[in-house]
């Protein structure tokens, strides 16, 4: 049994409009293409079985996987792409941020790049204030009242707390400049790494 | 796809090392199918399963095409087709086919080397 074109075209294109929707965040003119690659696809598929009927256009759209794994594949994808091209951070993130609305997985990488590249950045930032604070910025233990202490790395802009320490002067600037950028690296390594793993550990769409 | 019927045991489920080793092989497949010229992705995919026992899925195959432009190793266009819509070919870059012979090199050599280090195991069944 052939079903009506327009009830093939339907199911295909609300298959794609729910890949579409999540490839949000990839360029506008790259998600253009894919969605018409893949329809274009579709279609030669669906064709070269001998038409559409609603068996064949399910198993073409089978074949490629569920929207939210195939709009995973392009992602995670485009992450190691641009990772490999450039390290930056804003790059990174931007595409972690894509990943974490699609999977758990992506979610838990994402905080945690987030957690690595502020803890840097911050680092960074107080070796660079240090010349223009030289009394309030760096690394200072601070004791509580209850006869804790908290170690807090102040970027110097308020005044100094009265009853702390600062624990590393001038050399702030030297190792907060190594750390921060230690651990920006770091973190993208393990933006990338995660991102490799996850995509080794998925199961062939499709199949 | 032809995971559990090309099975050498005849297990329904496929092993997971062998499907590792098979997706690692994929990126040198994709850019082989291109060495002798452009096509398209269900021609890929075709020509993949045609002439290597890989196990292609379409929905791992398109986002590593994508990847592969990405990282300027392909490039595509679209041209419109008989059957009245068009379809987006893929072609090797210098950089590509330049990585392609990289992977060659690499492949040649470690194939060689484990068959030598397997010759036993292949005489003691």
């Amino acid at each position: 049994m052939t079903i009506p074109a327009d009830d093939a075209q339907q199911k295909i294109e609300t298959y794609l409009g729910s890949v579409r929707a999540r490839l949000r965040g990839i360029d506008e003119t790259d998600v253009r293409d894919i969605v018409t690659e893949l329809r274009s696809h579709i279609t030669d598929k669906v064709a070269a079985s001998g038409g559409a009927t609603p068996a064949r256009v399910h198993a073409a759209l089978a074949a490629l996987g569920a929207p939210e794994e195939l709009a995973g594949q392009y992602i995670t994808d485009n992450l190691l792409a641009k990772a490999e091209i450039t390290r930056s951070p804003v790059r990174i993130l931007d595409v972690l941020f894509r990943w974490a609305s699609l999977s758990v997985a992506g979610f838990f990488v994402l905080l945690a790049s987030i957690a690595g590249y502020f803890l840097g950045g911050s680092f960074f930032l107080c070796a660079l204030l240090k010349p223009l604070h030289p009394g309030t910025a760096g690394l200072w233990l601070i004791p509580d009242a209850s006869g804790d202490s908290t170690i807090s790395l102040r970027l110097g802009f308020s005044t100094a707390p009265s009853s702390g320490k600062e624990l590393l002067g001038w050399w702030i600037l030297p190792l907060g400049l190594v750390i921060g950028c230690g651990l920006v690296v770091v973190t993208t390594r393990f933006a990338i790494w995660s991102t490799r793993r996850y995509r080794a550990s998925r199961p062939l769409p499709g199949n | 796809m032809t995971v559990i019927d090309s099975h050498p045991t005849g297990q329904s489920v496929p092993d997971p090392w062998e499907v590792q080793l098979r997706k690692g092989c994929l990126e040198l497949a994709v850019l082989a199918s291109l060495w002798n010229g452009k096509l398209y992705g269900l021609e890929i995919l075709r020509r993949l399963e045609a002439d290597s026992d890989l196990v292609v899925s379409e929905g791992t195959v398109y986002p590593l095409l994508n990847r592969l432009k990405t990282l300027g190793l392909v490039h595509s266009e679209w041209v419109e087709s008989d059957a009245g819509h068009p379809r987006k070919y893929y072609a090797l870059t210098p950089a590509g086919k330049q990585r392609a012979r990289e992977m060659v090199a690499i492949w040649t050599q470690f194939s060689s080397s484990m068959s030598k280090l397997l010759a036993p195991l292949g005489k003691a069944k």
